[in-house]
């Protein structure tokens, strides 16, 4: 620690841990609570009814729990829950919920967000995902454990990213992409974005049993090789009596299918989708309503 | 009597309304007027000989008439009720004056360069990058990682899909994307949202498909005079041909 005196805006009723460590020009909200051995570095920014939990290190001109960009946002107090050990790197941007998507925005434990990420509202981040530098996520995505997120690549409303997959650089994800595959593009028009392959590292750091790993693979195979009669593929390999990942696959695939544009969580469209629940408080749920006009 | 915080600076000869709210550690240069009911967020700063019109929100970390000399004389003039969110940078502009209208929604990592004259009711989405001189007119929508090339005007109610790179202008009503932009339809669900009538839609369609037969890069120049020839035409329809005939006459200079 140098001698200079430590600027910074902290409101009274934030709940701030007491080994946090709040650097210089960050901004503390009223409503925020921080973690234990959370670091903001400096010109922080925190905002909005937002928890962060332990060993957070933020990153200067990251701006946690602002309001939504979304125009349906009707001011209710709506959280952004974080928690623990990510790291957000400079100029991330994570946005609180809003009310028709289930009032909630969060981000799991171990992520690592790099320069200028967005986390848009209702968004669920979980566990272990790597986004890349200025990856923008829309309004509504659910990134699931594992996931890497290639620099640039930019994910639509309610779109999916499964287990471990992986999305490769300047990509816009436009439908879900399955679980351990490699979703790329190149140009946009040369190579549209599509299924590209395994994402071997993916499915390496997944710890798979042997025997599961190679059911998985055969089923990526299977389905993925040539992406025609991809229902009938699906409703062979469920039929074989397939378990574990390669069934989960099966069922992400089914429900992709089933969605709009090969997006699944279009048809939570106006309604909390079902992670909501395990995070909010039940008070909060009762709490955040909106005023009926 | 505005509130300043106390961490915030704010040069003596700046004009700010009364119910204004200014962030800590932002900074509002000396030759800014900024209207009723703004709020300049943390860390924002607004430079240069800029004007902010009534109930403009400046999210944090935003920079609002940068000039690349650092010479404060840029000129910047906004409108009403805008939304600047988080780490936008508006380049003032040195020979004209950088132009926003009312009401527009300017999302997070924005750039708009400078003498850049962006109209009404614009959604410009994450990372858009607007390069100076260009013109947006009123109503349009933008994906993220859009690029609008300088000196381009893009018509009202264009919507630009993500990853766009426009580089030549871009009529009114439109859909336009890839690499370099083309016309892909109408925008049909933003004109419905604006109350155009089912005829007038219908119409527009019928035009784009002409005039474009697929994904042709350019307007059917034959096609243009026929549409232009008929008195008939529908107004919005003549407006899109108008606009196609001005870029028609420029590259027809070159």
């Amino acid at each position: 620690m140098t001698g200079l005196a430590v600027i910074r805006e902290i409101a009274p009723s934030a709940r701030v841990a007491n080994d946090a460590v709040i650097g210089s020009f960050c901004v503390v909200g009223p409503h925020v609570t921080i973690g234990p051995g959370t670091v903001l570095i400096r010109r922080v920014v925190v905002l909005g009814h937002t928890t962060i939990g332990s060993a957070n290190i933020v990153e200067e001109g990251c701006v946690l729990g602002a309001e939504p960009q979304d125009l349906k946002y009707g001011g209710s107090p709506t959280l952004l829950i974080i928690g623990h050990r990510n790291r957000f790197g400079p100029r991330v941007t994570a946005h609180i919920g809003t009310e028709d998507g289930g009032c909630l925005t969060r981000i799991g434990n171990d992520n690592l967000l790099s320069d200028g990420c967005h986390i848009a509202h209702d968004c669920y981040v979980e566990d272990k995902v790597h986004l890349g530098r200025n990856v923008l996520l829309a309004g509504h995505v659910l990134v699931e454990t594992g996931a890497v997120v290639g620099d640039l690549a930019g994910a639509h409303h309610f779109t999916t990213i499964g287990r471990y997959a992986r999305v490769g650089p300047r990509t816009p994800v436009r439908r879900d992409v399955p679980p351990f595959t490699h979703f790329y593009s190149q140009d946009h028009e040369r190579i549209p974005p599509a299924v590209r392959g395994v994402h071997q590292e993916g499915i390496a750091a997944a710890g798979l049993a042997v025997a599961e790993e190679a059911e998985l693979r055969k089923a990526l195979k299977e389905l993925f090789d040539d992406e025609t009669a991809l229902q009938t593929k699906i409703e062979q390999l469920v039929s074989m009596g397939v378990e574990g990942s390669a069934l989960a696959l099966c069922e992400f695939c089914q429900r992709s299918l089933q969605g709009v544009y090969g997006r699944y969580r279009e048809l939570l469209r106006g309604q909390p989708p079902p992670e909501a629940a395990k995070f909010m408080p039940p008070q909060e749920q009762v709490n955040i309503r909106r005023p009926s006009s | 009597m505005p509130q300043i915080s106390p961490n915030a600076m704010v040069e003596k000869s700046a004009e700010l309304a009364d119910d204004v709210r200014v962030g800590p550690f932002a900074y509002i240069g000396p030759a800014v007027r900024i209207g009723p009911g703004c709020v300049i967020d943390t860390g924002a700063s607004i430079l240069g000989r800029t004007t902010l019109g009534a109930k403009c929100h400046v999210f944090p970390f935003t920079v609002i008439g940068a000039d690349a000399g650092q010479t404060g004389n840029g000129e910047c003039f906004i409108g009403q009720a805008n939304s600047f969110r988080e780490h936008v940078t508006i380049c003032a502009g040195l020979k004209a004056p950088t132009r926003i209208g009312d009401d527009n929604l300017i999302m997070i990592g924005c750039q708009i360069g400078p003498a850049a004259v962006i109209g009404d009711h614009c959604i410009l989405t994450n990372s858009t990058q607007i390069e100076g001189r260009s013109q947006i007119d009123d109503y349009v929508g933008t994906s993220a990682f859009t690029y609008v090339s300088a000196g381009v005007r893009v018509g009202s109610y264009t919507y630009i899909a993500g990853y766009t790179g426009v580089e030549d202008h871009a009529p009114p009503f439109a859909m336009v994307q890839g690499c370099p932009a083309r016309v892909r339809g109408v925008n049909s669900n933003k004109l419905r949202r604006c109350g155009f009538g089912d005829d007038d839609i219908r119409a527009l369609k019928e035009a784009f498909r002409d005039l474009f037969n697929g994904a042709a890069d350019a307007a059917d120049p034959q096609v243009l005079r026929r549409m232009e020839a008929d008195a008939s035409l529908n107004p919005h329809v003549r407006r899109v041909v108008e606009a196609l005939r001005e870029r028609v006459g420029e590259d027809s200079r070159k």
